[in-house]
């Protein structure tokens, strides 16, 4: 069992929720599947990087300006980056569709996507992280980071960080 | 045209989403209500209509936009509201209980300590003074009345 927490930036997370909501529905109003496309790449990129796929909006830019201020909370990274990784994953399914001709199929993942953002986003349900909490208790390998404790799996914690 | 009825889908399903926010919401008051007595643990005055506001140390919007408001609130109605603070990192169980997922949340508490409506993310003292009115029966205009009867009270 693994429960040592990090400091977390939550506003990058939410950052990087915001920036995927807006482009894929911007993507969907102007009939624009390689936006989707683009978002997908960007999140599964960062993924691979083990960070959030926008950062770059928040950490190059809202940040330094103090458009959004840091709001660092003790948490585990892994489940946000796999939550990222999940949300990437669907999306790229929704672009195979797209690719096939499934362009309903397509919008209907990309949809998805933006629901569980905006979850994320407004409600402070992170599903990813929930599903990653699931697997970590059903001792699925790779999956250790237990939820912080006093804190419902997928839910925000309310700590400050250590 | 095709972009006109993509953007009207857009917004129907963004409004579908934030009729279905405000349902469970509404959902989450009626089971607070449902509960025995909600004040209970929360340390505040029985008979004065509340402002229940969640926060933490490290909450910048807290203290540059909530904290604010609710204290101009405070100044306005005196006595006649109070103001129940809870740092969500030390109290956890409230934060809970009462299904506070970030914060600033604030709760507007009647009289009888029944929640009535709540903010989630940073609310106005406008927005606020507003809640108190239609929810709690608080309003300015009674206030200026209270003090008027207490002046002319006072000049017998």
């Amino acid at each position: 069992m693994n429960n040592q927490l990090t400091q977390v930036d939550h506003s990058a997370l939410r950052v990087n929720q915001a920036m995927i909501i807006a482009l894929l529905i911007i993507g969907f109003v102007i009939n624009l599947p390689v936006l989707a496309a683009f978002v997908s790449a960007v999140m599964l990129i960062g993924t691979a990087l083990r960070q959030p796929g926008f950062k770059i909006v928040y950490a190059g830019f809202l940040k330094p300006r103090g458009i959004v201020k840091p709001d660092v909370i003790a948490d585990n990274p892994q489940p946000h980056v796999f939550a990222q990784g999940m949300g990437g994953t669907v999306l790229l399914i929704g672009v195979i569709a797209f690719a096939l001709n499934g362009a309903l199929i397509g919008w209907a993942l990309t949809w998805l996507v933006v629901a569980l953002a905006a979850l994320n986003l407004f409600g402070g349900f992170c599903a990813g992280c929930f599903v990653y909490y699931w697997l970590a208790r059903l001792r699925v390998p790779g999956f250790v980071a237990q939820p912080t404790p006093g804190t419902f799996p997928g839910m925000r914690p309310q700590g400050k960080a250590s | 045209m095709e972009i006109l009825l993509r953007l009207g889908i857009a917004l129907f399903i963004i409004l579908a989403g934030i009729v279905v926010y405000r349902f469970v919401t509404a959902v989450r008051l009626a089971l607070l209500r449902m509960k025995q007595n909600p004040m209970v643990g929360l340390g505040g005055r029985a008979g004065v209509p509340a402002i229940l506001y969640f926060t933490t140390p490290d909450c910048a919007p807290c203290k540059t936009f909530q904290a604010p408001a609710i204290e101009s609130l405070q100044v306005q109605f005196g006595d006649r509201l109070q103001v129940i603070k809870i740092d969500a990192s030390q109290r956890n169980d409230l934060a809970d209980a009462w299904g506070v997922l970030s914060v600033p949340t604030t709760f507007i508490i009647d009289a009888q300590g029944q929640p009535r409506h709540v903010n989630n993310g940073v609310a106005s003292a406008a927005k606020l003074r507003q809640q108190l009115r239609e929810f709690v029966g608080l309003d300015e205009s009674a206030e200026k009345t209270i003090r008027l009867e207490n002046r002319l009270t006072v000049g017998q």
